[in-house]
């Protein structure tokens, strides 16, 4: 038997986009052994958001992650109207899916771009990149950022989509049809790209639900399973959606990294066609429940209750669990990423893999470390775990040291 | 195979890259070539938040709503200090505003190697 | 009047510290090109000499597992085995000027020399990462050493059973008769899978590309060199740039010696401007072959698998490099 060597990666490595520790055993080139540990991105927000009102928390939910920020702000603003008791105009529903989607295509695109960059090909990274900026531009148009649109308010949306801008984002689904074309044929045609992910990283259909795998990382092992499809929200139910399989274009379920880039790749059409439903579909009417943000806050100051919100973010389910209690400030608030699942997975795909798999796994179920880090344990292996109380105390420890230091310097 | 003739074409074509923009020129400025113009945003862009000391009736609301707490309540003149460092241009300040006071504008570049620089405080 | 003893080592300085800039230069033309396929502004060509100044200026880290005098070695040794080289090769399209000194063979041999260095500098920096890439390293190079053994068998064959008399394993003889002037359609067929062969050789000698195993940026993070800082960096960027001239000088050496001198020998073979015309048809001739045989080879593929790599140069390179000679072989048949 060969001596096995151990090997890390992370939390700061070129492969990872976030900090996330995986620690493998490995003989030769082969891994025969996966453990991750993550916790280095953990920002304590669900503990700044206890401390916030509602609406100041929407925006701070945004900030969770920059690629999924419009599908936080989704789920924590349903999550506190169910909890709340407001109702959302129909016409507000439609533009919040109309952000949704984007968002989903310009995650999708870019995630491409990067599974194209873990194997060796900055070609097909640097073309994924300049395509994904017409969607960004895209974004500023209707929201005035490129990054935290910051469009969604509890009860409904700030910014409207009239006629006038409908033109635009008609060129941009016919931009986007050609540019799946493209993609599809990139992924699907060249060999060396094929040679990289055929065959690598499975999961199985049965390991895939056995461990809870959600969104694109679930259909690429067949399951037919889609928040906005078996859930339906916003303006999803009016539209119909379906899940999208790998088994459309190759006729066949394999689960390797190859099959879940299908789906992406599937998706960004979808996500195209939603976007164009909506704006043929989208019904007259107000924007929010509430115009004055002043009424709207006394609302909620005096509601009671808990609410929870799921929605199919790009990376799978995402969850938010708010509970209000006659408080100015949201008394528990509770976010749960898909990466979360997704990330049981990946030692089960790392089965007979070989070193120059780890990253095209890892990047294949697309991890988001940041909306992921909801807890971080410090002290490595003493496993102490530190609370919102301990980092705060650690907090002012610091803060006074910094003090001291700047006194000194006077 | 199929990026090929992508990449030929991207060749002969201009680069997709926006230059940086420069708005700070350099000590020496026969040394720039070009100073390249940010490229223009649109209509209702999200940027630097404009206080209009004169119209604000302190009623503190955008100091209720600031998610990252960047507004400073002045409490003897009854007005507010913007904090640009802190703001993440949601701009809910400007929707909530009941005078007009505050208003988005256009500006974008913030960077400033002077943290107390008057160009980060609004007031 | 500098005796002729004094001018073959001054010579030679200037040869190796233009093979440097040429080296740098075209790494920097590389960046610049691959940016421009991707659409991308890319870096200025100088960069390359920032890097270097950057890099010597820098503080050298030796790691506390590292053998030490092992570590400072390898880069001197990559350097110093790529600057022979040179000396070996028809550099400029002029003959090589330790010409009588050593013959293919020890190209062929001095050629595994730098990345046997970068191989042992992994090994001797104690980092996971980077013995894994040292590994690779030399699993890379026991495949890529065949199909240019076939090459090199097929052009010496070629040559000297055309010249018998002639020293078969020089480069003089090359120059004199190229090989693509001794064959008919079919050979020239082969010459060029010969050409290509040796263009995918390129890649894989230069860490670059679909072989770069190696250094794999997202795999091990600069593999091999990722416990080097400072001088050794910077030593190991010049033997980079020089190994980068050396391949291509061999590369046009071996296959494509034809000057313009040669077409008009006639009348103006001797003369200076005969001989910047060859200096100026050596360097089209090598920035063909940089941006065919490196910049777009790197933009157009993914980085393949240790284990696919091998088996691609065992297979197909060894395979089109046989075809290569087979065509030859029947060419003088006919």
């Amino acid at each position: 038997m060969h001596d096995a060597y151990k090997m890390f990666l992370g939390p700061v490595h070129p492969a990872l986009e976030e900090p996330i520790f995986f620690d493998f055993k490995i003989v030769g080139e082969k891994v025969i052994a996966t453990n991750l540990k993550p916790g280095n991105a953990h920002r304590g927000i669900e503990a700044l958001g206890m401390k916030r009102n509602p609406i100041q928390v929407l925006y701070l939910s945004e900030r969770i992650c920059g690629i999924c920020s419009v599908s936080h702000a989704s789920t924590f603003s349903r999550a506190v109207e169910a909890a709340a008791g407001i109702e959302v105009p129909e016409r507000a529903d439609y533009i919040r899916t109309i952000f949704c989607e984007l968002e989903r295509l310009h995650s999708h695109i870019l995630w491409a771009g990067l599974l194209a960059h873990e194997i060796g090909f900055h070609s097909v990274l640097h073309y994924g990149m300049k395509v994904r900026e017409d969607v960004m531009d895209l974004l500023e148009y209707l929201s005035g950022n490129r990054v935290n649109y910051g469009v969604y308010v509890i009860g409904g949306v700030r910014r409207d989509i009239p006629k006038e801008k409908h033109e635009k984002i008609r060129q941009s689904i016919k931009y986007y049809n050609a540019a799946f074309e493209k993609f599809k044929d990139v992924f699907l045609n060249d060999k060396t790209i094929r040679m990289r992910t055929e065959g690598v990283g499975v999961l199985t259909k049965n390991d895939a639900l056995k461990l809870c795998a959600v969104g694109p990382t679930a259909r690429g092992s067949g399951l037919n399973k889609d928040t906005r499809q078996d859930w339906s929200y916003l303006a999803y139910g009016d539209i119909g959606v379906k899940a999208q399989l790998p088994s459309q274009v190759t006729g066949k379920i394999n689960g390797d990294v190859l099959d879940r880039t299908i789906v992406r790749l599937l998706e960004i059409k979808q996500s195209a066609e939603i976007i164009e439903r909506c704006i043929d579909q989208m019904p007259k009417g107000s924007l929010v429940s509430e115009p004055k943000a002043a009424v709207i806050l006394s609302r909620l100051k005096n509601a009671e209750g808990e609410g929870i919100a799921r929605t199919e973010a790009p990376r799978g389910e995402l969850h938010h669990y708010v509970r209000l209690a006659k408080k100015e400030v949201v008394d528990t608030w509770k976010a749960k990423a898909p990466t979360y699942n997704n990330l049981m997975a990946v030692p089960v795909m790392m089965k007979d893999a070989q070193i120059a798999d780890i990253p095209v796994i890892i990047c294949s179920i697309d991890p988001c470390i940041a909306c992921l880090d909801r807890v971080s344990i410090i002290e490595g292996n003493s496993g102490k775990s530190m609370n919102k109380y301990d980092l705060h105390e650690l907090c002012l420890r610091k803060s006074e040291m910094f003090g001291k230091i700047e006194r000194g310097h006077q | 195979m199929s990026i090929i003739p992508t990449l030929l074409k991207q060749l002969v074509k201009k680069p997709f890259t926006n230059p940086f923009p420069k708005k700070h020129a350099p000590n020496k400025v026969s040394d720039v070539k070009k100073i390249n113009d940010p490229i223009p945003v649109p209509d209702d862009f999200r940027g630097k938040i404009k206080y209009d000391r004169a119209k604000c009736i302190g009623c503190r609301m955008c100091v209720t709503v600031c998610p990252a707490n960047a507004m400073e309540y002045l409490p003897k003149e009854k007005k507010i200090k913007h904090h640009v460092l802190r703001c993440i241009m949601c701009a809910e300040c400007v929707d909530v505003c009941p005078v007009k006071a505050l208003s988005s504008s256009k500006e974008f570049l913030l960077a400033e190697t002077d943290k107390k620089s008057p160009n980060l405080i609004e007031k | 009047m500098l005796s002729e003893i004094m001018m073959i080592p001054m010579i030679a300085a200037l040869m190796l510290l233009l093979a440097i800039i040429v080296g740098l230069f075209f790494l920097g033309l590389d960046r610049k090109i691959a940016a421009r396929f991707q659409s991308r502004i890319g870096p200025p060509i100088v960069q390359p000499f920032r890097d270097l100044v950057k890099l010597l200026a820098k503080e050298t880290i030796v790691p506390d597992n590292a053998i030490g005098w092992l570590f400072n070695l390898a880069p001197v040794i990559a350097l110093a085995s790529a600057l022979l080289l040179i000396l070996y090769l028809p550099f400029l399209g002029v003959a090589p000027i330790l010409s009588g000194y050593g013959d293919l063979i020890l190209v062929l041999y001095l050629l595994m020399l730098p990345a046997l260095a970068i191989a042992i500098g992994g090994f001797a920096s104690g980092n996971n990462y980077a013995t894994v890439g040292a590994q690779r390293k030399l699993i890379m190079m026991l495949s890529y050493e065949f199909p240019l053994a076939v090459l090199v068998m097929a052009v010496v064959w070629k040559t000297s059973s055309m010249f018998p008399d002639l020293q078969g394993f020089t480069f003089s003889t090359f120059m004199q008769h190229p090989v693509l002037t001794l064959v008919g359609p079919v050979g020239g067929f082969g010459v060029v899978l010969l050409i290509v062969t040796i263009l995918i050789a390129l890649c894989a000698e230069l860490i670059k590309g679909p072989f770069d195993n190696p250094e794999a940026d997202t795999e091990l993070a600069g593999g091999v060199l990722v416990d080097y800082s400072g001088r050794n960096l910077a030593l190991f960027l010049l033997s980079d740039a020089v190994k980068l001239c050396a391949f291509i000088t061999l590369v046009i050496g071996l296959l494509l010696p034809c000057s313009l001198g040669d077409m008009f020998s006639s009348f103006m073979y001797t003369g200076w401007l005969a001989i910047a015309a060859n200096v100026v048809f050596f360097f089209v001739k090598f920035t063909v072959i940089a941006i065919l045989g490196l910049t777009f080879v790197r933009v157009a593929f993914a980085r393949l698998k240790i284990n696919q790599a091998t088996k691609f140069f065992w297979l197909v390179s060894a395979g089109i490099s046989l075809l290569g000679l087979l065509l030859i072989s029947l060419d003088s048949m006919m």
